[in-house]
C-alpha cells in the first residue's frame, strides 16, 4: 500500500497546533498527523463521504502521530462499519484493542415527561409532601414543647452556659441590624402617612399612625423576620453540620438526648431574647418616629414625647410584646427541626436551611394573622 | 511523533527547589522531583507531611513560596487553561464530582468547555470513558450521590480522563474503599498506564498500591523527598522510612507485591 509522500508539506503551518491530514483517493485513503480530541471533527468531516460508501475500503493509519481515546473510538467505529485499518503501529494497536474491546453501549436516555404532566406530578408531590411536613412540624413542636417544659420543671437539666451563649449570639449581636431596621420602617411609615393624610388635613395623626403600627405590628414582625433569617438559619446550619459529622449520633450513643442539649437551650434562649429585641425595636421605631415628625411635621422631640401617651397606651406595647415569645418558639423549633433533618451530605444543609427560613417566616406571618383576629375578638 | 509531542523530550514534570511555608512552619524545603514520561510514581508520607500541598503545587493550584514546576518544559502557572486541562487530570480524594450534574454530564463538562464537539459525539465519548473506567453505561444518568464509594472513584477517573491528559494525579485513590474495590482501582490504574501510556502520580498511604503498581516511590520526609524503587527504600536507614516499610502493615502489602510481580 502506497504511502502518500506529500504529507509533510500538507501539515498545518503552525507546529504547535495539532492537525490531521487525509490524502489519497477512491477507496484507499491514508490518515496522517494527530488524531485527537481537537482534530476529531476535522477528520470526521474529511472522511464523511468516504465512510458512507458501501464498497470495500481501507484506511492507512501508519502515518498517524498521536492517537488518543476519542480518536481510537472513531477509528474503531470506522472499522465496525466495514473499513479496513492498515499499517497500525504497535503503540496504537494496544489502544485500539483496548477501545475496541470495551463493551460500549450508548448512554441511556433520561425519561422525559411532557411539561403539563410534570406540572401535575409536581402538584401532587407538593401536596403529599405538605401533608407530611405539617404532621412532622406538629410532632416536633409537641416534642420540643414537652422537653422544654420538662427542663423548666427540672432546672437541673438546663444548660446555662449553652443558653447564655445563644442569648449572646441571637440577641446582643443582632442589636445593630434590628435597631437600624426599626428606624427605617418608622421612616417608611412616616412618609406614607404624611402623604396619605395631608389631603384630609390630618397629617398630625402620622405620629399616632407610626407609633401604633410600630408598637402593635411592625416592631415585633420585623424583629421576628430578621431573627428567623439570622438565628433560625444559624440553628439549622449548626445542627445540620453536627448531623453531617455524625455528632448527633455520637450524642445519642452516649445516652444524651439531642432534644435536651441542642434544641431546648436554643428554644429557651430565643424565647428570652426575641421579646427583648422587640422592645428594643419598639424604642428605636419610636425614635425614628420622632425624627420623622421633626423633619416632616416640625414637631420637636419634646412635643412628640408629650403627644405619645395620647397616641398609644400600654395595651399597644403589651400586644406587640405578647406575640414575641410565641414567634420565638416557632422560629427556634423550625430551625432546630430542619437542622436535625439534615442527612449526610453537605448540600442537604443548604437545602434544609433554605426551607427552615422560608417556613419560619411563613409561620411568623400566619401566626400574626391569627393574633390580629384574636385580639380583635378580645377587643384589645 | 508529532511536532507537538516531540517539542519536549525531558521529564514530563519537573519540580525544582520548591519551598512551601505557612507562617513560620516550613512544609517543603528546596524539594525537587522529576517525573518520567509513562511511569507510575507514588508519593507517600506521614499525616501532615505536606502531601496534599505538594499535589496542589505540582498541579498548579498552589503557588509555592519559591521554586518552579515545569510541565512539558513550561512553567505550570503560565500554561493556558485549555492546554493545562488537556495535560493534567486530577482525581480528588472524595471524587469532587459536581453534585448538580449527572455522572455523564460531569464527564462531558470539560469537553463542552474546551472542544467544539457536537453533543452526540460528546455523549459517545462519555460512554466510552465510563466503559474505560469500568462503569456500566446506565450509571451515566445517575446522580453522583446515588453511587457507591468505589463507583464515585471510577466516575471521577472517567472525568479526569475526559480530555485524555498526559499526566494523571490521583489523591488517595483507594482510601475509604473495601479491599476488593481498592484492588479494582489498582488494576484500573495499571491498565490505563499500560494501554494509554499515561503518566500517573499517586498520593497514597496504601502500602499495597505503593508496592504493587508504583515503579518508583517518593517519600516525603524531613521537608524533602527521597525517591527510589520500593526495594531500595526497604533498605533505607532513615528511621521513618524504615518504620513505614517494615511496620506490621507493610508485611501483607509485601506479600501482595510478590504475588503481583510473580505474575
Amino acid at each position: 500500500m502506497a504511502r502518500v509522500p506529500a504529507i509533510a508539506q500538507q501539515a498545518s503551518p503552525d507546529p504547535a497546533r495539532p492537525a490531521v491530514v487525509v490524502s489519497g483517493d477512491g477507496d484507499r485513503l491514508s490518515l496522517a498527523g494527530d488524531l485527537e480530541l481537537a482534530t476529531l471533527a476535522e477528520a470526521r468531516d474529511a472522511l464523511k463521504k468516504w465512510s458512507k460508501q458501501g464498497k470495500s475500503r481501507s484506511l492507512d493509519v501508519a502515518g498517524l502521530g498521536s492517537l488518543d481515546t476519542p480518536g481510537a473510538l472513531f477509528l474503531c467505529g470506522l472499522r465496525d462499519k466495514g473499513a479496513e485499518l492498515t499499517g497500525i503501529r504497535a503503540e496504537h494497536r494496544a489502544l485500539l484493542d483496548l477501545i475496541g474491546g470495551l463493551d460500549l453501549k450508548p448512554l441511556p436516555k433520561v425519561d422525559s415527561v411532557p411539561r403539563w404532566r410534570e406540572l401535575v406530578i409536581k402538584l401532587g408531590k407538593g401536596a403529599h409532601d405538605a401533608r407530611y411536613e405539617a404532621l412532622d412540624l406538629v410532632t416536633f413542636v409537641g416534642r420540643a414543647a414537652s422537653w422544654t417544659g420538662n427542663a423548666l420543671i427540672h432546672p437541673g437539666c438546663l444548660r446555662p452556659a449553652s443558653i447564655s451563649r445563644h442569648i449572646a449570639e441571637t440577641g446582643i449581636h443582632a442589636l445593630p441590624i434590628i435597631g437600624l431596621m426599626a428606624v427605617m420602617i418608622a421612616v417608611v411609615l412616616g412618609y406614607q402617612g404624611v402623604a396619605q393624610l395631608r389631603p384630609y388635613g390630618g397629617e398630625d395623626f402620622t405620629i399616632n399612625l407610626v407609633a401604633v403600627s410600630v408598637l402593635r405590628e411592625m416592631g415585633v414582625l420585623i424583629t421576628a423576620i430578621m431573627v428567623a433569617g439570622r438565628s433560625g438559619a444559624a440553628f439549622t446550619a449548626e445542627i445540620g453540620v453536627m448531623q453531617t459529622r455524625e455528632e448527633v449520633d455520637a450524642l445519642k450513643v452516649m445516652g444524651i438526648e439531642p432534644m435536651q442539649v441542642l434544641v431546648v437551650p436554643r428554644v429557651i434562649a430565643l424565647v428570652i431574647t426575641l421579646p427583648l429585641l422587640t422592645f428594643f425595636a419598639d424604642i428605636m421605631g419610636l425614635i425614628g418616629g420622632a425624627a420623622i415628625s421633626q423633619l416632616l411635621l416640625d414637631v420637636s422631640p419634646m412635643q412628640y414625647l408629650t403627644r405619645l401617651p395620647h397616641a398609644v397606651d400600654g395595651s399597644d406595647l403589651f400586644v406587640g410584646l405578647l406575640k414575641a415569645p410565641v414567634f420565638a418558639f416557632f422560629v427556634a423549633v423550625i430551625g432546630c427541626m430542619h437542622g436535625l433533618r439534615v442527612s449526610g451530605s453537605a448540600e442537604s444543609v443548604g437545602r434544609e436551611t433554605t426551607r427552615a427560613v422560608v417556613k419560619a417566616i411563613f409561620m411568623v406571618i400566619v401566626l400574626d394573622a391569627f393574633f390580629s383576629i384574636l385580639f380583635e375578638r378580645l377587643g384589645i | 511523533m508529532s511536532a507537538r509531542t516531540k517539542a519536549h523530550a525531558g521529564p514530563i514534570l519537573s519540580a525544582r527547589g520548591i519551598v512551601n511555608r505557612f507562617g513560620k512552619q516550613v512544609v517543603h524545603d528546596k524539594l525537587s522531583l522529576d517525573i518520567v514520561r509513562g511511569e507510575i510514581i507514588g508519593i507517600a508520607g506521614g499525616s501532615g507531611s505536606g502531601k496534599s500541598v505538594l499535589l496542589k503545587t505540582l498541579t498548579g493550584l498552589h503557588r509555592p513560596n519559591a521554586g518552579e514546576v515545569l510541565l512539558n518544559g513550561k512553567a505550570v502557572q503560565s500554561i493556558g487553561a485549555t492546554e493545562r486541562a488537556s495535560l493534567i487530570g486530577v482525581l480528588f480524594q472524595r471524587g469532587a464530582l459536581f453534585s448538580s450534574l449527572s455522572v455523564a454530564q460531569n464527564i462531558m463538562l470539560p469537553m463542552r468547555e474546551h472542544t467544539a464537539l457536537p453533543p452526540g459525539e460528546r455523549e459517545q465519548i462519555a460512554a466510552m470513558k465510563l466503559a474505560l473506567a469500568g462503569l456500566p453505561a446506565d450509571s451515566g444518568i445517575k446522580a453522583p450521590s446515588a453511587l457507591s464509594g468505589g463507583m464515585v472513584k471510577r466516575a471521577a477517573f472517567a472525568r479526569a480522563l475526559a480530555l485524555d491528559p498526559k499526566i494523571l494525579f490521583l489523591d488517595e485513590p483507594t482510601s475509604d474503599l473495601d479491599p476488593i474495590a481498592a484492588s479494582g482501582i489498582d488494576a484500573l490504574i495499571r491498565q490505563l498506564n499500560d494501554s494509554l501510556g499515561i503518566t500517573v502520580v499517586i498520593v497514597t498511604h496504601d502500602l499495597t498500591t505503593l508496592f504493587t503498581i508504583c515503579g518508583r516511590i517518593a517519600v516525603l520526609v524531613d521537608r524533602g523527598l527521597t525517591v527510589d524503587t520500593a526495594d531500595k527504600l526497604m533498605k533505607s536507614d532513615h528511621p521513618w522510612i524504615h518504620e513505614f516499610f517494615h511496620g506490621p502493615r507493610a508485611e501483607g502489602a509485601m506479600k501482595a507485591r510478590k504475588t503481583s510481580h510473580g505474575n
